[in-house]
């Protein structure tokens, strides 16, 4: 069987910025032209060199077969993130490959692009368009949608009167309706209450089962060894363990107990990594 | 073709197909990847064929931008009307009733709304094209898709401001009795030009301004001054003949000119327009170039 995933020594290089310009979040155009005319007459500021730049993820490399659920883990700031942006087209590796050879959907985050004055109805018509999908297709599932995140009532409501809970749960809903072969999810399970916990997982496993493709990024261990067949832990921009999912816990589990072993994480105020804290 | 990609989506075939719970795998690879991810060259192709795919995404942004500018509004659409209503009292008060600029016979209040209605819409569709990204950085850091679609969907969103302050000009129009002529047919063609302008000003401004936030002081002010340069506010015919020239130099000028000489029934100055129209596609297309090969970065400096 052939890879619908296949990731070819992935590296991703970001640059920090140089200390006098922590205060300047964005370059400005005198600051551009300055550094170019200096650069031009040979004048290097002395960080020019290899110092300022920090490899968020180096030479990663792993296929994924149809059907697979894949577990990324890692501690925080191990480039998990990166690497979904990398196989998400939202950022652009520094070196390497990615062949993809199904359609991707990547839910970073749930609620992308809902927009607080535009009603239930208008926004699930929105962040599904943002998602990919045809609005024949948003038709023919907007009841569905609309039940499975249990806001009927409120559908004429513009989202900013909705409690968080029922906010979460129709954005949560209309990305568990989404039909791609490849599934990339960063966390979003971690959302509402116990009893819609269990149906998000319900339905991930309603997913798994129809022979969808998952990589699976979790801070929670046992997610990844209930949902997945295989993962990869990330630490400091590397992979340092791959396969079973239940061996490469409880590798994972082995090297946080003993601090000492716990290899640095990469610069997590460059990437600034958006892992939630760690939900036990 | 496979089977999976048959039966996707919008077929009705996809709901009893979900309850069959083979557990094995009915998508059928592709011999060639759909997506391959690697450092990209300088220059990139436009991809219209993704451009194209994404038709309805922009036509969900550009209901977005509607539907939120005009909520919890008192007005509502009628803000589209006042903005260059109040402007043309005010220009009609000044430029025309004190400083008497010579019209060549049109009279104030519709030579000048004319020009506004244009102008409006080019320089509110350039405005918000150029802030569209970064008042988008959340879809930016989180979702692919062809990013051009933002501004371009900041820019159509325009169109409809445009078309509800255009029923003012058809009473004003009426009012002064102007016939109905053949030349009507080219406004169609002037307004689709006026958005390839808008456009491609827009978009080369947008990515800049991912980069360089001085786009956001820099551009007012330069809006204005464009305002001024254009003929707007005067016939182009008031700037001496030596200088004439340096006012065609300005895309807006050929196209407002024709945009009145087909309402007015005057001739038409068929190089200045040709000039604008060969601007503007190239303006349109260095623009896209340059958006896409800054694209890339984009996540990373928003």
């Amino acid at each position: 069987m052939r890879p619908i995933i296949k990731v070819e020594s992935i590296s991703k290089r970001f640059r920090i910025q140089p200390r006098e310009a922590v205060s300047v979040r964005y370059p400005t155009l005198r600051e551009s032209l300055v550094t170019s005319i200096r650069s031009a007459l040979k004048h290097p500021r002395g960080n020019g060199g290899r110092d300022d730049m920090v490899w968020a993820l180096k030479d990663a490399s792993f296929d994924v077969m149809p059907g697979e659920v894949m577990g990324i883990i890692g501690p925080n700031g191990a480039g998990k993130s990166t690497l979904l942006k990398v196989l998400s087209q939202i950022i652009e590796p520094t070196s390497g490959r990615v062949e993809l050879y199904g359609r991707v959907a990547s839910l970073l985050e749930v609620g992308t692009g809902f927009h607080p004055d535009l009603s239930g109805r208008e926004n699930v018509y929105l962040n599904g368009a943002i998602l990919g999908m045809k609005r024949r297709e948003i038709d023919a599932k907007f009841d569905e949608i609309v039940a499975f995140a249990e806001v009927e009532r409120f559908i004429d409501t513009a989202v900013k009167h909705y409690s968080s809970g029922m906010y979460l749960r129709l954005a949560f809903a209309v990305t568990a309706h989404l039909d791609p072969e490849v599934l990339i999810i960063d966390e979003v399970l971690a959302v509402g209450d116990a009893s819609f916990q269990r149906k998000c997982l319900a339905k991930m496993d309603d997913v798994t089962r129809n022979g969808k493709t998952v990589l699976l990024v979790t801070h929670s261990l046992g997610l990844v060894t209930q949902h997945c067949q295989r993962a990869i832990l990330l630490s400091g921009g590397r992979i340092i363990r791959s396969g079973d999912a239940n061996d490469v816990v409880n590798h994972y589990n082995e090297i946080s107990a003993s601090p000492q072993a716990e290899p640095k994480s990469a610069s997590p105020d460059t990437q600034q990594s958006q892992d939630p804290p760690v939900d036990h | 073709m496979s089977l999976f990609a048959a039966k996707t989506t919008d077929h009705p075939a996809s709901a009893e197909q979900n309850d069959d719970r083979a557990p094995s795998v009915m998508y059928e690879l592709p011999d060639k990847p759909l997506v391959t991810i690697e450092v990209g060259k300088a220059w990139l192709p436009l991809n219209l064929r993704d451009l194209w795919a994404c038709r309805e995404l922009l036509y969900f942004l550009m209901w977005r931008d509607i539907k939120v500018r005009y909520k919890q509004t008192l007005l509502g659409a009628a803000w589209a009307v006042i903005q260059p209503l109040t402007t043309m009292i005010i220009f009609t008060y000044f430029f025309g009733k004190l400083a008497k600029v010579p019209t060549e016979g049109v009279p104030y209040p519709i030579f000048f709304y004319t020009g506004l209605l244009l102008w409006t819409f080019f320089s509110n569709g350039v405005n918000s094209a150029a802030n569209s990204l970064i008042g988008n950085s959340n879809l930016i850091t989180k979702v692919y898709f062809p990013r051009l679609i933002i501004p371009s969907a900041a820019v159509g969103a325009g169109l409809l401001d445009f078309a509800i302050a255009s029923v003012l000009l058809i009473g004003l129009l009426v009012y002064y009795d102007f016939p109905v002529t053949v030349e009507y047919l080219m406004l169609l063609p002037l307004v689709a030009l006026t958005t390839l302008l808008a456009l491609g000003v827009g978009i080369w401004f947008s990515a800049l301004n991912v980069k360089y936030r001085d786009v956001r002081y820099a551009l007012p002010f330069l809006i204005q001054i464009w305002l001024f340069v254009s003929p707007i506010i005067y016939p182009s015919s008031l700037v001496p003949d030596e200088w004439r020239w340096i006012m065609w130099l300005n895309p807006v000028t050929g196209i407002v000119e024709a945009f009145r000489a087909s309402l007015f029934g005057r001739p038409f100055l068929w190089p200045a327009l040709g000039y604008s129209a060969v601007f503007s596609l190239v303006m349109l297309t260095y623009a896209s170039y340059a958006f896409r090969r800054m694209e890339r970065h984009f996540a990373e400096l928003i």
